[in-house]
């Protein structure tokens, strides 16, 4: 495969997994809508968001950094879809697995941050409380989530001797009693549950506090800044959910598959967020440390008995 | 050759004593001159016998009274030993007598010619062999000294010399009903016949010989039957003070030497039970003692105990006995008399007032030389005599000795670095500043100079001392007499110095060594770099800071355990004035310095430890320690970890390094910290490397550094001071290190070194562009700052890649210890020590978030609208260590692969495969520049996007924003800083109470209690000294019966 | 003779320090400090004595052999001599600061100089 058609596959997947954010996004709002009874925005909302943020007339700086903030985020989104393979196709250079030299855990891992550091960076240059409020709320999460599904990863790469989400993923082929769900289901449970906090919906939506408006690092973008942090935002949504995908739920071997799979996971934490109310921060911490913690701990324990 | 007997000491003081009776009040002047002259012809003899008995060129001479030999007459010995002891002794009395010039002038001929009678008593005590002999002239110097003692005004003076008078009363009464009932049983009083006649074995002539040594003991004012000895140190002259603890002190303590054998070898032990005793004890009092001259009368007696101990193990210490007693004394000697002269200069009762003597610097220097050759620095022969004690009782098993003594070492550092620390940084502004005497500043200033001579002379006569590399410490004392130049010079000076230096010396090193070399020696150089932008003259920094670059290097360049320690404590003593300097550094100073000293003993313990059982000192003795290799390894890693700041030994560190000056601070942070890294190393390759004999040490060393890491991050995430954070985040950095080495593996060792140079790298950015902020803004706490990008981007940008690089997040140079951590940590097996660090570095993001943003990013204070950039001298550094972080960044192959194959020698097995630019392990891959590559590429494409869908960007002003439906207007109301991490500390706030702090503060209030309590004995009543003089005879007489 | 002179002296000694340790007033220790003395000095003539034996002063009743059984050992004789000088001395000096502590405090009772504490 020449780099060529790599890039364009790459291209084409990054198209994918935007309009596939965006069209989740929309569905959770509806959901939502709909569970408060509501009638809801209609599911091409985002797109006509997009459409209308990039095509505001007037555009205000707060400096370099405000500028460049939305640049990293959008960044850290397109880069951990690079390094992310997307589709098993049964080669490490397959179709769909971008730029991911077999996908490395670890890489992945700390790109996340990539993203959001330049987004904490970004606003903070805007100077508005909320953002500062919002982000200090968000890596404070951001560590509680990290503990458990720490040792739920620590505990799937010592499953398969691993850190290449690839060769996680190829172990996991051959049926759905393959999945780690099913081999390694305390990893699998943490991840379940730490996930609700790294995909950020109610009870953990404190970072952003959305109500008529958002109140959060967020806050002091608007035009094109804010199309690309919310272009952003779907491609993370997405990524989040491919990653857990991949590592708990055996993978995707086709687009389709891929889809559904990342619906599921994505609406476990709508699902919950529907149901239960907006934590502190510091409840949302010491959740964290609480069962998603212990599990945790177990899944590491089988391992070095 | 025929040299002037030493009969004439005692001839010619006499006569000239008779003779200024003679000359009456009126003739002072002359009176005066002459008494010095007679002392110095005193010193002379004493000297022309210290040079023909040292060359060789004539025998030890023997004097004989009266024509008859011993026992039917009084003989006199000037060996080697009497004539240095006798050359102290009447050195002191020519200094001592210029040094009380006035005092003796004004109390006329008397005065004099009791001072001239002391001296010749302590001169004939030295060198009589005859026991009456020395009782007599035992007491003549009694009556001396107590005629002395009431030259100082007040009725103090007047009780402490009636209570000495009393008590020494006493004791002589003791000594002589000893004597005359060894006279008795042997028949002689000369000492040598008496040792012949070995009385021992006779049927009570043990109770003579020990009612003799307890008296001579006691006369030392052995603990606690010395309060008598205290009131006098406090109430008399200083000058008395001098010769009571350098004259006095020294003659009776060579009394006890000579006489110690007429018990046989039976009661060494218990001298040195009772030396250790006045050791400990004694220092232990001290603590709560505010008073300047009591303070130096405990650690005079606590000298004298160690002295005693010594006496006590000479038969254990063979030969080397005279060589580390001499060390011990003289150091003693020098330096207490220095430091009772000083008293008398500074005139400051409390130790407190002390602050004063910053008013003239080079007392300060005065001050710091006596006070560190006390507690056995280098270059002072203390230093050297304490390195053969310890090596020698470690190496006969008397480990509980060692442990006891530096116990009492460690205690008298508390006080004398409490005392030194007041004296630098205390408040001195109310206090009016002292008059000085050139007179008195002769005799002190003499002393000081001695104490690095003979430090210097002393240095090659310990077995391996001779190596010692004396150049860097030469540069340092160039430097040092070149202070008053200003910053511009010095600067240049020793950055040119430190290029030649390390230009020298790089060939000569292994990699390993290399790398750490390169650490201290460019390290030093960009931050010296900084130091142009200080105006002025910035007296003594110079000096200081090559002080510890000094002996960083010599801890590299060390062969032998001996040049590694030197190199410890050189480095240690230049660190501390470093640290000191710091407007408010006082109590972190203090801490410091006790941290450092406590892990120091526990070195040199352990590296005592690895010479049981080699002839040599080479530094290959570490490797495969035999003799109790557990507790040997375990005290070198504590030692290190002292240094390394590991939690339970960290305390010292946030204020140490937060309070230090701008560029101090990654001097101590980024740079001083690796000696800790290195010497882990240097131990960790002793324990066998990869073989890893003791992994129950590395495992135990593994959990530390992982909590290590998480108390330190968590810690900095609750700082409200830019420089503790960074402190704070230094001590976690640390713990990520030694977790990394302890894990005995080829990646955990990558990982960590990794971690050692990007440690360097960043930190000394981040410490230096907050230094040069904090120096712009005048403030620490990051809520007073706030939206400096804009005054300061360059310092932004640097900060902005310091801490990415930091946090590990790709595709900065950090992420490579993170990935080598987690392969190691697979590879391992060791999954929650992993976790700890892990979890550690998702906490570490939010100080980092913190110090950018409440620093740089949100609201821009009033007062800060016209700072300027940081100083060009901060950015040149700091943007070459940038280049640094970069260039490993981008190609992170060129650093690992040589690291790799630089372990590989000591951890061969799972390696790094490296192909082309990608590192493989055993669980995946990672391709560092292809990373990079990829995500600069995204960043520029996604930063064209932008810019091609805004148009012009209209530029809005600060308050441009809308916050609670209003347009706010003061900076301070809408800037987010402090206490930004409230809902964390609830969650979290059970990790954060410092429990280390309070146990070590619990330590600290109960040794003081026990002081305080029991110093209560000493309740200034004559007659409860004599009692405790007779209740100490008792209790010795029954423990040794009993024992 | 020799057992009842060694009683008396250690008895001296001992009573003297039972007064150096007792007794507040300072010229009464300094009478103690003598007795104390005193009683050393007893001892010491004590142990140079032979029985029978007579003046250490060589003439021809005594003659030259076997010196030693017949007369008393000279030598502590010669101490003894010293002793009591340097006794005299230090009591003669204990009296001037016991002078001087008076002129100071007006007090000889020794538990008022009890100002240097610890």
């Amino acid at each position: 495969m020449t780099i060529y058609a790599k890039l364009g596959y790459t291209l084409l997947g990054l198209f994918i997994v935007l309009n596939w954010g965006f069209l989740m996004g929309a569905t959770f709002r509806k959901i939502g809508a709909r569970l408060a009874g509501r009638y809801g925005i209609p599911f091409y909302q985002p797109w006509l968001n997009l459409l209308k943020n990039i095509s505001i007339r007037t555009t205000i700086t707060h400096g370099i950094m405000y500028y460049i903030g939305p640049v990293f985020r959008l960044t850290g989104g397109v880069g951990l879809f690079l390094f992310m393979p997307m589709v098993f196709t049964g080669s490490p250079n397959g179709l769909w697995t971008n730029f991911s030299f077999e996908g490395d855990l670890i890489l992945i891992l700390y790109f996340q941050v990539f993203g959001m550091l330049g987004m904490a960076l970004g606003a903070g240059q805007g100077g508005h409380p909320y953002s500062a409020m919002g982000i200090a709320r968000g890596l404070a999460q951001h560590a509680a989530v990290e503990l458990p599904l720490t040792l739920a990863f620590l505990s799937i790469a010592i499953q398969f001797d691993t850190f290449s989400v690839y060769k996680i993923v190829e172990a996991q082929q051959g049926g759905f009693e393959n999945w780690i769900l099913f081999t390694n289901p305390f990893a699998a449970a943490t991840i379940i549950l730490a996930m609700l906090g790294a995909m950020g919906h109610s009870p953990f939506n404190l970072v952003k506090a959305p109500n008529e408006i958002l109140i959060g690092p967020a806050t002091e973008f608007e035009g094109t800044y804010l199309g690309f942090m919310q272009s952003a935002g779907s491609i993370l949504h997405v990524m989040e959910a491919v990653l857990f995908m991949n590592l708990v739920f055996g993978g995707a071997n086709s687009w389709i598959e891929l889809i559904v799979k990342t619906f599921l996971i994505y609406f476990w934490s709508v699902f919950v967020g529907m149901v239960f109310p907006r934590f502190k921060i510091e409840q949302s911490v010491t959740w964290f440390f609480k069962v998603p913690l212990l599990l945790g701990f177990l899944a590491i324990i089988i391992y070095s008995l | 050759m025929n040299l002037i007997s030493p009969i004439y000491i005692v001839a010619v003081s006499l006569g000239i004593a008779f003779f200024m009776g003679l000359l009456g009040n009126k003739a002072q002047r002359s009176s005066y001159l002459i008494l010095l002259a007679a002392l110095l012809f005193n010193t002379f003899v004493s000297l022309q016998w210290v040079f023909g008995l040292g060359s060789g060129l004539v025998e030890a001479m023997q004097v004989y009274t009266a024509g008859f030999k011993p026992p039917f007459s009084i003989n006199l010995l000037m060996g080697l030993n009497e004539s240095v002891i006798t050359a102290l002794i009447n050195i002191v009395g020519v200094l001592g007598a210029i040094y009380m010039m006035s005092s003796l002038k004004k109390n006329g001929t008397g005065s004099q010619v009791v001072f001239l009678i002391l001296f010749m008593s302590l001169n004939v005590i030295v060198l009589s062999r005859d026991l009456f002999n020395i009782f007599v002239f035992l007491e003549v110097g009694s009556i001396a000294l107590a005629g002395l003692i009431i030259l100082q005004k007040g009725t103090n003076a007047i009780s402490a010399g009636f209570k000495y008078m009393l008590a020494t009363g006493i004791i002589s009464g003791i000594l002589l009903i000893g004597i005359i009932f060894i006279y008795r049983f042997t028949g002689s009083l000369n000492i040598d016949s008496i040792i012949t006649a070995n009385p021992i074995l006779k049927q009570g002539a043990f109770v003579s010989a020990f009612l003799i040594i307890i008296a001579i003991v006691l006369e030392l004012k052995s603990f606690p039957a010395n309060g008598w000895g205290l009131d006098v140190y406090e109430a008399s002259h200083p000058g008395i003070g001098a010769i009571l603890s350098a004259a006095s002190a020294t003659a009776t303590y060579f009394v006890l030497y000579k006489i110690v054998d007429i018990a046989g070898s039976q009661l060494n032990y218990y001298i040195s039970i009772i030396g250790v005793i006045s050791f400990v004890g004694s220092n232990l009092l001290a603590l709560k003692q505010e008073n300047s001259k009591r303070l130096l009368g405990y650690s005079s007696i606590g000298q004298i105990g160690l002295l005693m101990i010594i006496l006590g193990f000479k038969d254990i210490l063979g030969e080397n006995t005279t060589y580390v007693a001499f060390g011990i004394l003289v150091s003693h000697y020098l330096a207490k008399a220095g430091l009772f002269w000083l008293s008398g200069i500074v005139k400051q009762k409390n130790i407190k007032g002390w602050a004063v003597i910053r008013k003239k610097p080079y007392f300060l220097f005065l001050m710091g030389t006596f006070i560190f050759a006390l507690i056995g620095f280098p270059p002072f022969p203390s230093f050297f005599a304490k390195w053969t004690l310890v090596m020698d009782l470690v190496n006969t098993g008397n480990i509980s000795w060692v442990v006891a003594i530096l116990f009492g070492s460690m205690m008298e550092a508390v006080y004398m670095i409490r005392w030194f620390g007041y004296a630098i940084k205390g408040e001195n502004e109310d206090i009016k500043d002292f008059k000085i005497d050139i007179y008195k500043i002769i005799p002190v200033g003499i002393f000081a100079v001695a104490l690095y001579v003979v430090g210097y002379f002393v240095a090659p006569h310990t077995e391996v001392g001779t190596a010692i590399n004396f150049i860097p410490l030469y540069f340092v004392a160039a430097i040092f007499i070149l202070d008053f130049l200003p910053v511009i010079i010095k600067n240049t000076l020793a950055i040119v110095g430190m290029i030649l230096y390390f230009y020298n010396i790089y060939p000569d090193l292994d990699n390993m060594r290399l790398i750490f070399e390169a650490i201290f020696m460019v390290g030093g150089i960009l931050t010296l770099i900084a130091g142009y932008a200080y105006k002025g003259k910035r007296p003594g920094f110079y000096p200081v800071a090559l002080l510890m670059y000094a002996g960083l290097t010599a801890i590299i360049e060390a062969q032998t355990t001996l040049q590694f320690f030197f190199g410890w404590e050189v480095m240690t003593a230049g660190s501390y004035f470093l640290i000191i300097r710091g407007k408010r550094s006082m109590p972190h100073g203090l801490s410091y310095m006790l941290f450092s000293i406590g892990g120091a003993y526990a070195l040199l313990t352990g590296l005592g430890m690895a010479h049981v059982g080699h002839a040599s000192f080479s530094m290959e003795i570490l490797n495969g320690i035999s003799y109790l290799p557990y507790l040997a390894y375990g005290l070198l890693i504590v030692g290190f970890l002292s240094k390394t700041a590991a939690l339970g030994l960290h305390i010292w560190l946030p204020g140490a390094h937060g309070e230090a000056e701008s560029d101090v601070s990654p001097m101590v942070s980024a740079i001083l910290l690796k000696a800790g890294v290195f010497g882990i190393v240097l131990t960790l390759i002793g324990m066998g490397a990869s073989n890893n004999q003791y992994s129950e040490l590395a495992y135990a060393l593994g959990w530390l550094g992982a909590i290590t890491a998480l108390a330190g991050n968590l810690m900095a995430v609750f700082q409200e001071d830019a420089k503790r954070l960074l402190a704070y985040s230094s001590i976690g950095q640390l713990g990520y290190i030694v977790l990394g080495l302890a894990m005995m593996t080829h990646l955990g060792w990558l990982g960590g070194f990794s971690y050692v140079i990007n440690h360097f790298l960043y930190k000394a950015v981040l410490f230096l562009t907050i230094g040069a902020v904090v120096m712009r803004v005048g403030t620490h706490n990051m809520y007073q700052m706030g939206g400096l990008i804009k005054r300061m981007p360059l310092a932004f940008i640097a900060v902005m890649i310091g801490i990415i690089a930091l946090s590990g997040v790709p595709p900065l140079s950090g992420f490579a210890g993170k990935w080598l951590f987690y392969n190691a940590i697979l590879e391992k097996g060791w999954y929650f020590q992993g976790a700890i660090m892990f979890f550690s570095g998702g906490i570490a993001f939010m100080y980092l978030w913190r110090l950018i943003h409440t620093v740089f990013l949100g609201q821009l204070k009033d007062n800060h609208r016209n700072v300027k950039e940081i100083s060009i001298w901060f950015l040149i550094p700091i943007y070459t260590l940038l280049a640094g972080i970069m260039v490993y960044s981008m190609k992170p192959q060129w650093v690992l692969q040589p690291l790799g194959n630089m372990i590989a020698k000591w951890f061969p097995e799972g390696q790094l495969q490296w192909v082309g630019e990608t590192a493989i392990s055993q669980y995946g891959q990672w391709a560092g520049s292809l990373v990079a590559i990829t995500i600069m590429g995204s960043f520029i494409i996604v930063l064209v996007l932008l810019m091609l869908s805004t148009r012009k960007a209209h530029k809005v002003k600060q308050f441009d924003i809308t916050y609670s439906g209003e347009r706010p207007e003061r900076p301070e109301t809408t800037h987010v800083a402090y206490n930004v991490f409230e809902g964390l500390y609830k969650a979290m706030w059970p990790a954060t109470i410092p429990l280390v702090e309070a146990w070590w503060n619990k330590i600290t209030e109960i040794l003081h209690n026990i002081a305080d309590v029991t110093r209560r004995i000493y309740s200034s009543n004559g007659q409860v000294y004599v009692a405790h003089i007779v209740l100490f005879i008792i209790v010795s007489y029954l423990v040794i019966i009993g024992g | 003779m020799e057992i009842i002179a060694l009683i008396t002296g250690f008895s001296l000694i001992l009573i003297g320090l039972y007064g150096i340790l007792s007794k507040r007033n300072i010229i009464k220790i300094i009478v103690g400090f003598s007795l104390f003395d005193t009683g050393l000095h007893v001892l010491i003539v004590t142990v140079g004595y032979i029985k029978g034996g007579t003046a250490p002063i060589l003439d021809s009743v005594v003659g030259t052999t076997d010196v030693a059984s017949k007369i008393v050992d000279p030598v502590p004789q010669a101490l003894v001599l010293t002793a009591i000088v340097i006794g005299l001395g230090v009591t003669a000096l204990m009296l001037a600061y016991a002078l001087k502590m008076y002129q100071a405090k007006k007090s000889l009772d020794i538990s008022d100089f009890k100002d240097m504490k610890w």
